[in-house]
């Protein structure tokens, strides 16, 4: 199944085999065994598959694995403090933001590239910001209270 | 390369020496259509080209002529900030900044759009309406194809096996001129049902250019250069809009799919070209 790759994922190296098809997502949940980042439509549609590449905001699902070497990637588990959950996932917890969970990992992590642009979001900004995710518990009012309830600190 | 079959070549002779040399070979620009595809099983190519690391492909620059040329490589958040877009012009940046998501629009590229062409995709809609060019670069040299002739048929371009886009030629904006792009979504974000680009200039009350283009109600962008024509030197009153929007919605071949019915696009069809050129004429009275 394809060549060693080597990624540095949460800061860590880590290798992996991939194909010429394999994606990013399969590479992190398949074999690093990190599931925080979901499989939802495989498509780019639903957000759920969020990771940071270098910084912004990617469809781990439409990036090919062969193509992410030698990039930083940063997935939910990624964005914990020493082994803690960070502040803004406390507050997806504190708020009831999570409802089956499936959503959550990409909410946070674009939730979290939002809060570095924008310190103190407005309701439409975090709107803005979230609208590539996709929560179909449609529990969107309490994620807009967790980001929200985060930046106020 | 790698083992897999992934080439990252820096120059255009190199992309399209690797694209000669495998017929199932595919080049990646962001990846966001083309993956998904995969992830489809709907292609599975032998080997891929990255374009990430062809500089040439990523310029935005006049050309002698002076047509601007944006390169195939520039992203859609680009694309919507360019100030070298002016006047009837912006649209395309308009339609830019209506694609997708900030992440997708991060991703995606103008030429990736191009060459994929989905009927529902924004872009052909506005090129269309601006009579822009396609620039094409394979072994054989480079070649520049009008969009009216490079959009063929429902996802068929005039791209032939081996062919590279190097960028997307755009003429200058007639002067004084004002563009709108309109499009009909569901919700923010998804595909359009329906699309209309329109471009316009007036001198005193007579209309000295006006180009109307409407996506996503067929196989390919729909323009009646003739009954545009016939609109020149007049005062666009009510009738000879009613006239061409008319026309346009009998030309339109809409299909019925998960956003609309065919039924439904040939209604919205003439509103929504009424709406954006009665835009258009406001913001020349206004000035703006
Ligand atoms: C969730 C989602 C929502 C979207 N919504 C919209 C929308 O509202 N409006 C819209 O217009 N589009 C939309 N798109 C499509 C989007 O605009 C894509 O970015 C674009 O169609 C492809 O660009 P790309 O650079 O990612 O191309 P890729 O996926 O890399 O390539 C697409 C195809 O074009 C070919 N190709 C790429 N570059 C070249 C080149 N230079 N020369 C020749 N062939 C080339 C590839 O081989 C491939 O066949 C959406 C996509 C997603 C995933
Ligand atoms: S799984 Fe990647 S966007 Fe849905
Ligand atoms: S919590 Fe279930 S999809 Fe968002």
């Amino acid at each position: 199944m394809g060549e060693t790759i080597s990624l540095n994922l949460n800061g860590e190296v880590r290798e992996a085999k991939a194909g010429l098809t394999t994606t990013l997502l399969e590479v992190i949940r398949d074999q690093l065994g990190l599931t925080g980042a979901k499989k939802g439509c495989n498509q780019g549609v639903c957000g759920a598959c969020t990771v940071s590449i270098d910084g912004k905001l990617a469809r781990a699902c439409l990036s090919l694995a062969v193509n992410s070497v030698g990039r930083e990637i940063t997935t939910n588990e990624g964005l914990t403090e020493d082994g803690e959950p960070s502040a803004l996932q406390q507050s997806f917890i504190d708020n009831g933001a999570v409802q089956c969970g499936f959503c959550t990992s990409g909410m946070i992590v674009s939730s979290h590239a939002l809060l570095q642009d924008i310190p103190n979001p407005s309701i439409d900004e975090v709107r803005d910001g979230l609208s590539g995710n996709v929560c179909r518990c449609s529990g969107y009012r309490k994620i807009i209270d967790a980001v929200r309830g985060v930046a106020r600190g | 390369m790698t083992e897999a079959g992934y080439f990252d070549p820096v120059s255009v002779d190199e992309v399209v020496a690797l694209l000669a040399a495998d017929d199932e070979a595919k080049c990646v620009a962001g990846g966001a259509s083309l993956v998904a595809m995969m992830n489809a099983r709907l292609v599975e190519p032998s080997r891929l080209v990255s374009l990430r690391h062809v500089e040439e492909l990523k310029k935005i620059e006049t050309a002698e002529d002076g047509w601007l040329q944006i390169g195939a490589l520039v992203r859609h958040c680009d694309v919507a900030i360019a100030d070298e877009l002016a006047d009837g012009n912006q649209i395309l940046s308009q339609a830019a900044s209506l694609i997708a998501n900030p992440v997708i629009r991060d991703m995606g590229t103008i030429g990736g759009s191009v060459g994929h062409f989905d009927p529902a995709a924004d872009y052909p809609v506005a090129l269309s309406a601006l009579g822009a060019e396609i620039e094409i670069a394979s072994e054989k040299g480079r070649r520049r194809i009008p969009v009216s002739n490079f959009f063929v048929d429902w996802y068929e371009t005039a791209l032939e096996p081996g062919d590279l886009i190097t960028c997307i030629r755009v003429p200058p904006p007639p002067t004084g001129s004002t563009g709108i792009y309109e499009k009909l979504a569901k919700v923010k974000g998804d595909l359009g049902i329906a699309m209309v680009a329109v471009i316009m200039a007036m001198q005193g009350d007579a209309v000295s250019h006006l180009a109307v283009s409407v996506g996503g109600c067929g196989p390919k962008p729909i323009r009646l250069p003739e009954a545009e024509q016939a609109l020149i030197g007049g005062s666009i009153d009510e009738a000879a809009i009613q006239d061409l929007v008319g026309k346009l919605s009998t030309a339109s071949d809409p299909v019925d799919d998960v956003r609309a019915s065919a039924a439904y696009r040939k209604l919205l069809i003439p509103r929504l070209v009424a709406q954006a050129i009665g835009q258009a004429k406001v913001n020349l009275r206004d000035g703006s």
